[in-house]
């Protein structure tokens, strides 16, 4: 098989990954195979069963996790063997995060949530304010601004969620079940919040979901079954 | 660059969890309290024994017999036991050693004394009015023993004979006849209470003081035990010291004499009370380990209870070293806190101690210095371990934490 780095304009290319974990005796092979593309300023939703290996596919996409072997490039630059210092520079500045439990820190404010990934850009403070005031308004949570997220809702939670993730104005925002813990109403709320982002800011989104309805949302739909991708 | 974010993160986390918080502070304020406390006493009771010293002076030497024959020398024990001092001898040093300013022989005596029927047990000296100089006694009332009393059955008494004698109900006791040593003595003087030290005969303040030539008429005839010799100024007192061991021995080849001066005895408290605050500074540390993994028991649970945080923290591009430095601001702000409260407990409890024994309370700076220093130091040291946990967790696992 050729390894060749590419030249061409892809956000995101994955060859030949594969994901195993070694149980005790046995090792399970949670991706087989796995080839994709994505271009910049896609809409993509990447849906399967519970248990396809999407979650897995998302911690690799978001280089949290790394492939036992294949190659992630990422802007055309090779992931693997980076270090965990540069992979954390990739994801403050490239990528942003927003999962199913919206995972806030609950002793922060919203204002304070949607700061965090600034901070570890050194950003100094009155800018990083500024940004999330300014972040809040995109998604219309600007009187929220000093409520803690126990003080929210859950559709306001997963809102100031996005806020952070796109403060650092990120190439990609990587969505896991965004819409998981969610009413279907306010699941389509959010889901329009990201086509409009999508549209207006034209960030690559990667929604991963079970549902089929959240999926057909995007333009781009990429099923998975079993850790390998049948169709998209 | 992120000192600032992490010190209001360490604030606002160690405000969340207070009683966690107030549990390892209480560890940290008494390791860092008793280590305070023991180093300071240590060094307050140093420099109150030195500073004993320095109010007599450094200048004197005493002088006693050695009982010890030299190994080679073949005279009998016995012989140099009955060796004596010669008063005439003893009060002519002055004159015939030019590096002996003045000189002040004692005879120990002990007795029962008597006084309107009452008796009271004591010690006492035998002394020249030189004793009033050299050891700085001033009187509190009536007369101080002079030259001219001579043979006289004269006696000055103690601060606390004085005292003891008044509580036995006899008052003014200046002018009053006493049985001493079967016979009969006026008091002519009570002594002020000067400061204890280890250069200075108890008797000063415990005991009756007679003129040194009565003493020695007394029976079972008591003999000079010791000479205290103030050095002349422009002599030193290794100098005087071999002036006086060559004296004694062309006066008398059977006495043989052992000079001490008053800088022997001090190198020796110095190298006993370094010993001292060495003990009571290990007896800190012990506390401050105590202190120390708390703070780390703290920390730990600190982390497992924050996973998911240093999850999220690190999705969002927090460094494994943003998450060290983290854990370990807040590990070494709880010990400057703690450590700085603590300094507060230790030297109060410092102080107490110092007023109840009327000593000379100070501050240490040796001691606050360690305080700060050591207070950082266990926060760094016990609180590595917790924040490198906290930042070699994966990422992965981290977040799926509940």
């Amino acid at each position: 098989m050729r390894l060749s780095s590419t030249s061409d304009e892809s956000l995101i290319r994955l060859i030949s990954i594969r994901k195993s974990y070694d149980l005790g005796p046995v090792s399970v092979e949670i991706l087989k195979d796995v080839n994709l593309t994505i271009q910049k300023g896609e809409m993509v939703s990447i849906v399967g069963a519970s248990g396809c290996g999407k979650s897995t596919l998302m911690n690799i996409l978001g280089v949290l996790d790394a492939p036992t072997s294949g190659r992630y490039l990422l802007e055309g630059q090779e992931t693997s063997h980076l270090s965990d210092q540069v992979l954390s520079q990739i994801r403050n500045r490239r990528i942003g995060f927003v999962f199913q439990q919206f995972h806030l820190l609950p002793r922060l404010t919203a204002v304070e949530n949607v700061q965090l990934p600034l901070v570890y850009r050194g950003v100094p403070e009155d800018q990083r304010v500024a940004l999330a005031r300014e972040m809040l308004a995109r998604v219309h949570m600007s009187d929220r601004e000093k409520h803690r997220p126990a003080e929210l809702s859950g559709g306001q939670q997963q809102r100031i969620a996005i806020a952070r993730a796109i403060v650092g104005r990120p190439s990609i925002l990587l969505a896991d079940e965004p819409t998981g813990s969610l009413d279907t109403a306010v699941g389509q709320d959010i889901m329009n919040l990201f086509l409009e982002l999508n549209r207006a800011e034209a960030i690559t989104t990667i929604v991963i979901t079970h549902d089929p309805g959240i999926a057909r949302r995007c333009a781009r739909q990429v099923r998975m079954k079993n850790g390998a991708i049948s169709g998209r | 660059m992120m000192i600032r974010e992490n010190v209001k993160e360490a604030a606002n986390s160690l405000l969340h969890s207070r009683q966690r918080t107030f549990l390892a502070l209480l560890g940290i304020i008494i390791g860092i309290g008793s280590f305070i406390a023991m180093v300071s006493v240590g060094t307050i009771v140093r420099n109150e024994s030195l500073s004993q010293f320095k109010e007599l002076g450094t200048d004197i030497l005493t002088v006693t017999k050695d009982i010890q024959p030299e190994p080679g020398r073949d005279q009998r024990r016995r012989e140099v036991e009955e060796a004596r001092f010669r008063l005439d001898d003893v009060l002519a040093l002055p004159s015939q050693c030019p590096s002996i300013q003045d000189v002040a022989p004692t005879s120990a005596i002990y007795g029962t004394m008597t006084c309107e029927g009452k008796r009271f047990t004591s010690h006492g000296l035998g002394v020249t009015e030189s004793f009033f100089r050299i050891f700085k006694v001033p009187v509190e009332d009536g007369r101080s023993i002079s030259d001219l009393d001579a043979y006289m059955p004269f006696c000055v008494i103690s601060h606390e004979k004085a005292e003891e004698i008044g509580s036995a109900g006899i008052s003014s006791i200046v002018g009053k006849e006493v049985q001493f040593k079967e016979r009969v003595f006026t008091v002519i003087g009570v002594l002020s209470e000067v400061p204890r030290s280890k250069m200075r005969p108890r008797e000063i303040n415990e005991g009756i003081l007679v003129p040194l030539t009565t003493s020695l008429r007394f029976p079972l005839r008591p003999e000079i035990k010791t000479i205290t010799a103030r050095v002349a100024p422009e002599s030193t007192n290794q100098a005087a010291s071999e002036q006086l061991v060559q004296y004694f021995e062309k006066k008398n080849r059977t006495l043989m004499v052992r000079v001490q001066s008053a800088e022997d005895v001090m190198e020796k408290m110095e190298k006993q009370m370094r010993l001292f605050t060495l003990l009571l500074g290990a007896i800190g540390s012990i506390a401050l380990v105590v202190g120390g993994v708390g703070v780390m028991n703290v920390m730990l649970v600190s982390v497992s209870e924050r996973k998911r945080e240093i999850g999220i923290r690190r999705a969002l591009g927090a460094q494994q070293s943003d998450i060290q430095a983290q854990f370990l601001m807040e590990s070494v702000m709880l010990s400057i806190v703690g450590g700085t409260a603590g300094m507060g407990v230790g030297l109060g409890a410092a102080y107490s101690i110092c007023v109840f024994n009327q000593w000379e309370f100070f501050v240490s700076l040796l001691a606050v210095a360690l305080g700060v220093g050591v207070s950082c130091a266990v926060g760094l040291f016990f609180g590595f371990y917790p924040a490198r946990q906290a930042s070699k967790l994966n990422p992965i696992t981290a977040l799926r934490t509940d």
